[in-house]
């Protein structure tokens, strides 16, 4: 099955949040006020912008930055959600394999296999929140945009699109095969190019071996908040690379030098004891 | 509208001016983004740089009530190009189909004479007496010959045509002075102007989309008026991606005013009775446009046939000639007196309203100066209130700092359903009725408003009849056949429609009503929009019209979509299309034609008057602008209260002495509370107050909603970063902002995206605040029009709640 | 000679042994749960990682609550762990000899705990610090910590448990199942459950210490008992 991707374009978008309130709708998050113990804070910062931050009910958010060059003002939308990365940090990390990448490409999640233990902090981009039991303080579940495959609320299944594209009403998000997206959002930069938009950038075509959501920039990446050249951390490298083979190898030798030597250190016991040697 | 929404892609140039499409009516941006991705050019004029700004080629900066200033210099630069480029410009359209050619009393005089005034004023500069606060109109008219046709000069030279007089008008509007009075610079403003007079060309079109930004002035009409001079000196009238494009603010107030929710008109934009209409005929009289000239249609000639198809619609078989067809049932205006909303509520404080409707609306939020209002309200001897949620309105009485104990006010809150949860039609801004089904059931016992009304409706006939009073037949004569049970909102559809009575079938066509009380319909406007199910039988609802959803194209292909619900009037997608062709019925843009005389019949859109072109048939054609008296489009308008070409007036509460003449405010306006006048010493800031994309209107709504709530959790108000260092402010801190009738506790933005104006080296500070908040409901916090004026447009009396002066400091 | 017994481990300590073994246990096994994918359906709902966390806590308090209440023993014992002598490298060198050849002629005379039990007892107080801080940041700093602290929190936790996990075994292995260590009774097992030895097995293990022990009330049969030792040595094991 091909691909499926995401692709927004920054210079369709005007904010205003049908995104981010049709996710919520679709995934019966925060039906209720959220209250601060997820990070989410109800108020305004001084900024359109809110919630502040992604949280395990805000799974995509609008953001809105201002910037001023040469006495003009520029006022930037982005999209703030899962990038389902092909090489992604959150499935490599994950010791049970609760996130995983789905039939079209999307990282999706075991909620119900998930202990929340954390790993996919590894995230170059920041995304999965974690709920907390507010009894205990530990942390129970990851959330994240599922790309809409959440088992249950499977739009992509039933031959939807995502919540968030539906509802968007300028076609600043689009859905769609991910090769066919990369030849628009190509297109699309070059032709902002050609308009004098020498700094526009399609992000997500190569970065972390292509992503599934992918952003038609009209400026660098950093200015519109996204990481440039974003990495699989070395830690979670070294994690999935170093530690578990590390762990298998350590037990498995210990376990098989214990084997050896109880095999040998019993013959050679049996044989000093012969001469009749007294047990003390 | 005058056109529609999906029209907006056939622009080449879009002025947002007085509106926020992007935040305030944002699906209308698919349609402006279609229009970009064909190279249309996007202009945004805003006191603020706003989420449509954002996506704007061109953004201009422009202080809160200086519109005409700068539409006025706009008109200036077309006019003088017109002059270096006639070329450029559709000459013919100008002269054929507007009154530029029309000459007018040479007893005329205008502000550049009067400085500032217009000939005919009662009162002197800045008059103080109210009573002289207006004109007489008799030097604004053009000359008339013999047969009462005006006089024209067609080669647009006469120094007394509509054409030169509006050029000299306009002369003193120059870029330097834009600066001085809007604070745009004057090489942005410039811009603007080239970009739009572009449009000008033949086959090139211009729309301009507005809103509240336009209208909420004590110039609001003057300002849509400049609108009308600068699209028809550019031809974009009539034609595909033209128009002047009102962006209705909620989903039916297009249809609210269709069917007159308003004081000074009866449904279909029929003029309101009057206290010296003694009689139908005089009343008819009065209303009734004449035109001697035999190429004018002069469409509301046909005014009585609408008014006595209404009355039998309204009074069914007790509307007889005998009695007038049930003329004086109605209630009349008194002549000179004012039944706006800021006029209910100064009466309301008097204690001459004792009871309140109030539907669908939360005037203790959305109304200006608002803590007025709410306690005009204590005055009331009961209040009934439909709505779908606990308003501040229904919840005056506990207000905070108010002793509920101290009020007597009985109030009722009918619990209503959401259009979800009913049936009926929704009339859009580009004026389609479309038909809404059921879909879900309504909570508990709210009710529809048909529901509602009818009860009352019943229980008032019921008492009438039993007790009689007053006009009591007005109420017991009244027809109101919607069945038995539930009322049936279908048969109301049908009497909007109207019928013929002679055969009891409903009416195909508003050209058919007659004056004799053999015909009925509700809204002659709305005519055609419900026939019998066999002139429709492949409606959803067999002979609804609106029901229709079938998305064929137009024949020309340019997002008409005739078979998509029903557009008044008889489904004229564009209306004044006559104009969008030349004298022998060729489209000016014959790649976006709306209409298209081949082979001696019109095609396309249904056209504005059947008759042949004017050059194919000079006798039987007929002028395009058949609802203006002389069939053209009028540059020089003198129906207006405060003058025949729009002027710059400050608005009344002003940071800086109007810079083009002595006159300070609107010489027509009405003052409701002089004393609540903020002087700039004391409230040295401009303000205007604005929606955002997540919230609606008084907040009931949106407010309740987690979602929305979250997403923009409390008022605030925006300031630019030079204003807030100076106050001291930082952003995300709480402040307080006070005008002369009110203080409210926001968070204050501080962003790039205001800046002080720098107006003609004197700077002036802006700042912005939303009005959604009360106190009810999930969120609460202060609505910023406790800050607005009781003081209202002169024609509409629209409140002034764009431009007004505040203070702000550190709560 | 009589049957005769030492003590080698005190109750308190004995309790705290085993105390910090069960509670060690816990986390060995909720933790591989997080390591082991296949296991990690056990790990839902996160009940296994909240009673890590209990038996962490556990696992901290007892020894802080041992050395409020026995400082001198505590400190006795940490001391034991960081100190080191030649005779620990002639251990290490005579070790293999021992464990698989069970050839003792090389061992040098034990103290209280043998080198190889020293080895252990500095790799739990060493490694115990080590989880305890990443564990720490792990549990209340996950907030506030940037995400590449918090992985290589996991990092470090993760190696102290893969080292102390092989040496747990090592440890189980030496302690009960070498066949030197057979029968259980007497040695490690009987130190750790009864908290005696055989007097036997203390001057045959760990000569220097029951040189010490009984250097002060039976010099003289010390000074015998050292000749004995010297002549029929089993040398030391671990325990």
């Amino acid at each position: 099955m091909a691909d499926k991707a995401i692709l927004f374009d920054a210079t369709r978008c005007t904010a205003c949040r049908g995104c981010q309130v049709a996710c919520k709708q679709w995934n019966t998050n925060d039906e209720v006020i959220p209250q601060q113990q997820d990070g989410v804070k109800e108020v305004n910062t001084g900024s359109y912008e809110n919630p502040a931050d992604l949280s395990p009910q805000t799974w995509i958010k609008t953001t809105f930055r201002e910037i001023e060059r040469n006495g003009k003002v520029r006022f930037l939308f982005n999209r703030r959600s899962c990038m389902h990365c092909t090489d992604a940090a959150c499935v490599k990390v994950c010791p049970n394999h609760s996130v995983y990448h789905n039939e079209d490409g999307a990282v999706s999640y075991d909620k119900d296999t998930c202990t929340g233990c954390g790993y996919c902090v590894a995230c170059p981009f920041d995304v999965p929140r974690f709920t907390k039991n507010g009894l205990t303080g530990v942390f129970t579940k990851m959330d994240k945009c599922t790309l809409c495959t959440t088992p249950g609320l499977n739009r992509i299944a039933e031959g939807m699109e995502p919540a968030c594209v539906k509802s968007c009403p300028t076609d600043a998000l689009l859905f769609g095969d991910r090769d066919e997206l990369v030849k628009l959002g190509r297109k699309r930069v070059d032709d902002l190019k050609v308009k004098g938009f020498t700094n526009a950038y399609f992000y997500g075509d190569k970065e972390l071996g292509g992503l599934h959501v992918m952003y038609v920039l009209d400026e660098a990446p950093e200015v519109y908040g996204l990481p440039k050249d974003p990495k699989v951390p070395p830690a979670a490298i070294a994690w999935q690379d170093v530690i578990q083979p590390m762990g298998w190898a350590v037990g498995g030798l210990t376990l098989v030098g214990l084997g050896l030597n109880y095999i040998v250190a019993r013959e050679a016991k049996i044989t000093r004891e012969l001469p009749g040697k007294k047990e003390e | 509208m005058t056109n529609h929404w999906n029209d907006i892609a056939n622009a080449d140039c879009i002025l947002a001016m007085g509106g926020n499409p992007a935040e305030n009516h944002p699906a209308s941006f698919r349609w402006i983004m279609a229009a970009k991705d064909k190279g249309a050019k996007l202009i945004s004029v805003d006191p603020r740089f706003t989420r449509t700004s954002a996506k704007a080629d061109i953004y201009a900066p422009m202080r809160s009530g200086t519109d005409i200033a700068f539409l006025n210099g706009m008109i200036k630069y077309v006019l003088d190009d017109i002059e270096k480029n006639p070329q450029n410009y559709n000459m013919t359209y100008i002269t054929e189909y507007t009154n530029a050619s029309y000459l007018i009393n040479p007893d005329y005089k205008g502000p550049i004479e009067l400085d500032g005034l217009f000939s005919g004023y009662a009162g002197g500069l800045n008059e103080a007496d109210a009573s002289k606060r207006n004109y007489n109109k008799a030097t604004w008219q053009p000359q008339r010959d013999e047969k009462g046709i005006p006089k024209q000069d067609k080669t647009l030279k006469d120094p007394n045509c509509a054409f030169q007089l509006l050029k000299k008008h306009v002369a003193r509007y120059t870029p330097e002075k834009v600066n001085a009075i809007c604070g745009t610079p004057v090489d942005v403003f410039l811009e603007v102007c080239k970009t739009y007079a572009a449009t000008g060309k033949p086959g090139k079109a211009g729309t301009i989309m507005y809103a509240m930004g336009t209208t909420q002035h004590t110039v609001g009409a003057q300002n849509i008026r400049a609108y009308g001079i600068l699209q028809m000196l550019l031809a974009n009238i009539g034609v595909t991606g033209g128009g002047i494009n009102a962006m209705r603010g909620e989903s039916n107030v297009q249809g609210s005013t269709d069917f007159a929710l308003l004081y000074h008109i009866l449904p279909g934009y029929l003029k309101m009775i009057e206290d010296s209409d003694h009689t139908l005929e005089k009343y008819l009289e009065r209303i009734t446009p004449k035109s001697t000239d035999p190429l004018s249609l002069n469409w509301w000639s046909n005014t009585p046939k609408y008014v006595v198809s209404l009355l039998k619609a309204w009074y069914g078989g007790a509307a007889t000639k005998d009695n007038e067809f049930g003329f004086n049932y109605l209630p009349k205006n008194e002549v000179g007196k004012n039944y706006s909303h800021i006029a209910l509520f100064e009466a309301m404080e008097k204690g001459v309203i004792k009871g309140l409707l109030v539907w669908g609306q939360n005037p203790a939020v959305g109304g200006p100066n608002s803590n007025q209002e709410r306690s005009a309200m204590d005055k009331l001897d009961w209040m009934v209130v439909a709505d779908m949620w606990q308003t501040e309105t229904a919840n005056f009485w506990k207000r905070p700092g108010v002793n509920p104990a101290s009020i007597q006010t009985e109030v009722f809150l009918l619990p209503a359903r959401s259009s979800y949860e009913k049936e009926g039609s929704v009339t859009n801004s580009g004026r389609w009725m479309q038909w809404r089904y059921k879909c879900a059931d309504a909570p508990g016992e709210a009710e529809d408003d048909l529901f509602m009304m009818t009860a009352i409706v019943r229980k008032l006939k019921e008492l009438y009849s039993k007790e009689g009073g007053p006009n009591a037949e007005a109420i017991t004569r009244l027809t109101w056949d919607y069945g038995s049970g539930h009322p049936d909102v279908r048969a109301v559809a049908k009497e909007i429609n109207g019928y013929d009575l002679t055969t009891g079938k409903l009416m195909d066509t508003f050209a058919n009503l007659k004056a004799d009380g053999t015909t009925t319909s509700g809204c002659w406007i709305f005519c055609a929009s419900y026939v019998e199910p066999d002139k429709e039988p492949n409606a959803p609802i067999p002979g609804n019209r609106a029901s229709l959803r079938d998305s064929t194209p137009d024949k020309f292909n340019v997002g008409l979509f005739p078979k998509w619900s029903w557009c008044w009037p008889v489904n004229r997608r564009i209306i004044y299309n006559r104009a969008s062709v030349d004298l022998n019925g060729v489209p000016w843009d014959k790649e976006h034609p709306v209409i298209w005389w081949q082979d001696g019949k019109w095609v396309g859109d249904v056209p504005d008057g059947a008759q042949p072109p004017m050059a194919v048939d000079p006798k039987a054609t007929k002028l395009p602008f058949i609802m203006k008296p002389d069939g053209t489009a009028s540059l020089f308008g003198p129906g207006m209260a405060e003058g025949p070409l729009p002027e710059h007036y400050e608005p009344w509460e002003s940071p800086i002495q109007n810079l083009v003449s002595k006159q300070q405010v609107n010489p027509a306006v009405r003052i409701w509370r002089p004393q609540e006048h903020g002087e700039p010493d004391r409230f040295p800031i401009a303000a205007s107050t604005y929606r955002i994309t997540e919230h609606w209107q008084s907040g009931q709504m949106t407010r309740n909603c987690p979602w929305l709530v979250q997403a923009m959790p409390e008022p605030f108000v925006e300031m630019s970063e030079e204003l807030a260092a100076e106050k001291g402010i930082k952003n995300g801190e709480k402040v307080i902002v006070e005008s002369a009738r009110g203080q409210v506790r926001m968070v204050a933005v501080v962003t790039k995206r205001f800046k002080p104006f720098q107006m003609n080296g004197k700077i002036v500070h802006q700042v912005g605040l939303i009005w959604h908040w009360g106190y009810i409901g999930l969120s609460t916090g202060d609505s910023g029009n406790l800050l607005t004026p009781h003081v209202g447009d002169a024609n509409t009396h629209i409140p002034e709640y764009k431009a007004f002066l505040v203070d702000v400091r550190k709560a | 000679m009589a049957y005769q017994e030492v003590e080698k481990y005190s109750k308190p300590v004995r309790v705290l042994h085993w105390f910090n073994t069960a509670s060690f246990l816990l986390l060995f096994i909720t933790g591989l749960i997080l390591f082991i994918p296949p296991l990690a359906i056990a790990a839902q709902d996160s009940w296994t990682r909240l009673i890590h966390r209990i038996a962490a806590v556990l696992l901290v308090a007892a020894p802080v609550i041992f050395a409020l209440i026995y400082p001198g023993k505590a400190a006795r014992a940490l001391k034991e762990a960081f100190t080191w002598g030649s005779g620990d490298l002639d251990w290490l060198k005579a070790a293999p000899a021992y464990y698989f050849l069970a050839d003792e002629s090389a061992m040098p005379p034990q103290g209280h705990m043998n080198t190889g039990q020293k080895m252990w007892w500095f790799l739990t107080v060493v490694f115990g610090v080590v989880f305890v801080a990443t564990g720490a940041v792990m549990w209340f700093a996950r907030d506030t910590i940037a995400p590449t602290g918090f992985l290589w929190a996991i990092f470090t936790h993760d190696v102290a448990f893969i080292v102390t996990g092989a040496m747990l075994f090592v440890h189980l292995y030496l302690s009960v199942a070498h066949p030197l260590m057979r029968p259980l009774r007497t040695g490690s097992w009987s130190a750790m459950t009864r908290g005696t030895v055989s007097a036997e097995y203390a001057r045959a293990h760990h000569a220097r210490w029951f040189e010490e022990i009984t250097a002060a009330t039976h010099a003289q049969a010390a000074a015998a008992n050292r000749e004995k030792v010297l002549v029929g040595s089993h040398g030391g094991k671990t325990g």
